[in-house]
């Protein structure tokens, strides 16, 4: 019992150094973004800020006006928001009438969605930026529906795994009461369905929030950027790198990713566990 | 004011696939459901269904899972598709009337609450989806949560209610709608024995305060006993007996209704009905039976003529007495087993290799200790006059034509 | 129930299987089917057989990003599942403090974005470099892999850890009650006892990893972009080069057929996988 006490202590003070040295690296970005332009260099990376060096809140401001922050992270949200929701309607719909109707065709459609969880990107990325463009869904605005296209695999997938635990008398019991298909959804199906929509709501967030190579390739980037194509720009060689705002971009696109996960930390967590767990 | 007629009700599943998926829970026994007939056309789950079941009729259909009782009920409900025949509310065809408009209300057995709603919103759902005035709503609610004593808990969710609080949300969701006709499947069997007992007689007296026709299916030979004004037997699609409670028990139609109700289950044994003019007499190679003379006059009325006819005789172990060792045409048997229910003694005998169960009043079996009743020792039993029932070996129908 | 809900298929079915068709189906065949073109854009394609495939195979950079992705992606399989399973015990085990906050923050990374990580990692890799006296990133082959392998870890090892303690504490307290009784030191119950259970939770991390490993893209480019020549490109980003960054017309279909090599490569893995650890998965 000893020996366990004083093992649990070195374990302690060990993770705690460990996790300090984990989210140093955000440290050093938010250190670097204070700092003004000159005094970023590769070799002083690890310098403190001090007053010589110090830009103040310089870098965000330029972030936010000159190099198009503001608008990449409104396109971003836009995007994000726009490509979730439709997600999470339209999949766990088709979801919950492939498990039920479950014919030929269902299940064919079925093996499709999970096929296409296995394919990487690089396989489509030509094809389906074409596609896109021939079809004018290359504005923040409607590359919802590609996202939905693209996304819907794992989404119907992960709904439809969950529509099989619901015990089918549940949904006679409303059919009985009056319920026709689409009221049955809304006012049963839906409901009961929450918890996978919090955690298919998540992971999909997490992924198109992030996603670089999508938007990149659909939409025209001269025109629309969003944070991560922003922030690739900065180092695309496009002429003199910014580091001071690039080093804000940064911090503002880390930020509000740490405010909602330690807000959320649960349904983040068990989300992000139970997609993985089913897929 | 509700009657139902089937008509020649027919279920066929196209191939044994849809079968399993339409049956999602049942799938588990599919060993028990290779009985079934299998046509060109698919698996036959229910044969030819003719039944009327009377307004405020409680009708039972009990039988083994897998037998076709709730495809029966769920073809009357709507939720399945009636392959062939006619199904009838108050003189109106409603094959294909959808669920919601055949005025019925259902009770399934994990009583498929909506999780997401209180009890009162689930009581409430079916009216406020028929656009019901609020008001008319709640007092509906209310007054069915009073008859079922669920008032205090309107305001909490499934999850929070104990397995018996949520049966009678179950029923009271079916109450609020006032429909024709009650439709529960196997409602009872999630409960634990107690509550169990404590329900059925709760529901006995439901079914006198609310004005409606029940069709209630059971696998529980007690429920459908107690319950049910009649009783439809099945097994394996078909209809094996239709009767009050009293004429299945004293009246099986065959071999399979007399071991399937009653408990314990009723002794069987192979025996040759020897007649002798207007008498008739039961032998085995142990012992002779004489047949009462009222059963006699039956068999003769049914037709029983031949001299000696090959039979498996029954008897009900409610319907045994113990007598005097060697007493004219006793019978004598070993005690295999004897198991004390508190009332009654369940006395296992072997007779000649085949077992017979006894059920005697303790009291009688205490009295008889001075004969000492042990394991091993000797029993004397007679059966009681008309307690004797006689089936075709064959056929497995009883002898006597009702 | 089910008869009424087949004719509601043009809402419940239709938007999810129309833009599956257009976003999913129609690319894929279409990139299949491109695969033996050549082409600039996919208006005039003009069929050429299988002579992308050669193309592609006997290309140096190709096969230089194939082992290289294969090395990478054995590496980062054993070191994040090692390491997230080992911090996982410790996390379960009974009385550790402020396992709560630990696993909190090294589940964080993962909620980054891959250029957004390449970058921090970028920043803070060169300053290391510079410091020490070494070569900076772009021209320095050995401190992009590693480098690329130290990002992977700090990301993932989080998410792998998550998904761990998840597997452990699922494992019915009565086996490892029944090893204490049965005298089993915590050695033989963490083999005998918690891996065997564990099964399907490391056949889901050890899927996950490779895979994770294997498709690559974001990251890479954004610590290395493959710099100094091509030597730390793995294989998306080799298929992305290939279709965006080489002059002439018969890259595009070369980058087309190297796609289709890697999507059956990754699809092979994945089964390949299951199968293999499905077999050691304890029945219950």
């Amino acid at each position: 019992m000893q020996r366990e006490k004083i093992t649990n202590r070195i374990l302690t003070v060990f993770f705690t150094v460990l996790s300090l040295a984990w989210i140093y690296p955000m440290v050093m970005i938010l250190m670097n973004s204070f700092k003004q332009g000159t005094a970023i260099t590769t070799a002083s990376a690890f310098d403190p800020v001090t007053a010589a060096t110090s830009a103040g809140f310089a870098n965000y401001i330029s972030a936010l006006t000159k190099q198009g922050f503001a608008a990449a992270f409104g396109y971003t949200l836009v995007i994000t928001l726009t490509s979730v929701a439709l997600i999470l309607v339209c999949c766990s719909m088709c979801a919950w009438y492939v498990v039920r109707v479950n014919n030929k065709f269902c299940k064919a459609l079925y093996y499709l969605f999970v096929f296409s969880m296995v394919v990487p990107f690089q396989m489509l990325m030509f094809t389906l930026s074409s596609l896109a463009d021939s079809m004018g869904l290359n504005t923040p605005y409607n590359i919802c529906f590609i996202y939905l296209g693209f996304g819907a695999g794992l989404a119907v997938f992960m709904f439809a795994g969950f529509v099989k635990t619901i015990p089918l008398e549940i949904e006679e019991a409303a059919t009985i009461d009056g319920c026709n298909p689409v009221q049955t959804f809304f006012h049963v199906v839906l409901p009961i369905m929450k918890p996978t929509y919090i955690s298919v709501g998540i992971l999909e967030t997490m992924w198109v929030w992030n996603d670089y190579l999508l938007p990149y390739l659909v939409l025209d980037s001269t025109k629309y950027k969003t944070i991560p194509i922003l922030i690739q720009y900065f180092r695309g060689g496009y002429g003199h790198v910014e580091l001071g705002p690039m080093m804000a971009c940064i911090m503002m696109t880390i930020l509000p990713i740490v405010i909602v996960y330690l807000l959320c930390q649960r349904f983040i967590i068990s989300g992000v566990v139970s997609g993985a767990v089913k897929g | 004011m509700a009657e139902i007629v089937l008509k020649n009700i027919k279920k066929i599943y196209p191939n044994e696939k849809t079968k399993k998926h339409r049956f999602g829970k049942k799938a588990k026994e599919p060993e028990k459901k290779s009985n079934l007939q299998v046509t060109d056309e698919g698996v036959v789950a229910v044969q030819d269904f003719n039944l009327t079941v009377h307004d405020r009729e409680f009708v039972v259909l009990v039988g083994p899972s897998g037998c076709g009782k709730s495809t029966t009920l769920r073809m009357i409900a709507g939720l399945e598709d009636i392959s062939s025949g006619d199904l009838l509310i108050d003189g109106k065809r409603v094959n294909d009337v959808a669920p919601k408009d055949r005025d019925i209300a259902m009770v399934f057995q994990s009583y498929a609450l909506y999780p997401n709603m209180t009890v009162y919103e689930n009581m409430a759902f079916t009216l406020k989806l028929k656009k019901v005035d609020p008001k008319v709503i709640d007092e509906k609610v209310r007054a069915a949560a009073e008859t079922l004593g669920i008032t205090q808990y309107l305001d909490r969710k499934p999850k929070a209610l104990s397995g018996g609080q949520r049966q009678r949300v179950a029923i009271g969701r079916a109450i609020v709608r006032d429909p024709k006709v009650f439709l529960m499947d196997e409602p009872l069997s999630n409960l634990d024995a107690k509550l169990r007992n404590q329900m059925r007689a709760e529901l006995i007296k439901l079914r006198h305060k609310v004005n409606g026709t029940f069709i209630y299916v059971t696998h529980d030979q007690t429920e459908a006993m107690t319950l049910g004004d009649r009783i439809v037997v099945m097994r394996d699609g078909f209809v094996q007996q239709i009767g009050t409670p009293q004429e299945v028990f004293n009246h099986p139609a065959n071999l399979f209704v007399a071991g399937f109700i009653g408990m314990p289950q009723m002794n069987f044994f192979p025996a040759t009905l020897v007649r002798d003019g207007a008498s008739y007499q039961l032998k085995t190679p142990k012992f002779t039976v004489d047949i009462a003379p009222d059963t006699c006059k039956k068999l003769a009325a049914s037709g029983v003529d031949a001299a000696k006819t090959d039979v498996t005789a029954g008897a009900r172990p409610e319907q045994i007495e113990l007598v005097a060792p060697g007493e004219k045409g006793a019978i004598c048997g070993k005690i295999v087993v004897s198991e004390l229910m508190g009332a009654t003694v369940h006395v296992h005998a072997d007779v000649n290799g085949s077992e017979f169960v006894l059920v005697i009043n303790t009291v009688d079996f205490d009295k008889s200790k001075g004969s000492s009743f042990g394991i091993g020792d000797d029993i004397w039993f007679k059966f009681e006059p008309d307690a004797v029932h006689l089936f075709d070996k064959e056929t497995e129908k009883n002898l006597i034509q009702a | 129930m089910v008869k009424s809900l087949r004719k509601w298929w043009p809402l419940f079915l239709l938007p999810t299987a129309l833009s599956f068709a257009f976003g999913f189906v129609i690319p894929f065949a279409e990139g299949l089917y491109l695969s033996f073109c050549r082409f600039i854009s996919i208006s005039n394609p003009k069929f050429v057989g299988v002579s992308n495939y050669v193309a592609a195979l006997s290309d140096p950079q190709f096969s230089h990003a194939f082992w290289l992705t294969a090395l990478f992606t054995v590496v980062i399989t054993v070191l994040i599942n090692v390491i997230a399973l080992a911090i996982a015990l410790c996390f379960t085990r009974k009385g550790l403090r402020g396992s709560n906050s630990f696993r909190t923050v090294f589940f964080m990374p993962n909620l980054i974005g891959g250029i957004v990580l390449g970058y921090i990692w970028q920043i803070l890799i060169n300053g290391v470099l510079t410091n020490v006296g070494q070569q900076l990133l772009a021209l320095n082959t050995a401190a992009g892999f590693w480098g690329l392998v130290i990002l992977m870890l700090w990301q993932q090892i989080g998410y792998m850890m998550i998904i761990y303690i998840a597997g452990l504490q699922s494992i019915p307290s009565d086996y490892l009650e029944a090893a204490k009784v049965d005298g089993a030191t915590a050695w033989q119950t963490l083999w005998k006892v918690k891996i065997p259970n564990l099964m399907p939770t490391i056949t889901i991390c050890l899927f996950l990893t490779i895979t994770n490993g294997f498709k690559l893209f974001d990251q890479n480019l954004a610590l290395t972009g493959g710099a100094p020549d091509h030597s730390t490109e793995l294989l998306a980003l080799n298929i992305y080069n290939t279709f965006y960054a080489r002059a002439g017309a018969k890259w595009m279909g070369i980058g087309q057929a190297k796609a289709v090599i890697f999507c059956i490569l990754v699809i092979c893995i994945s089964m390949i996988q299951l199968k293999a650890t499905q077999s050691k998965e304890v029945q219950q």
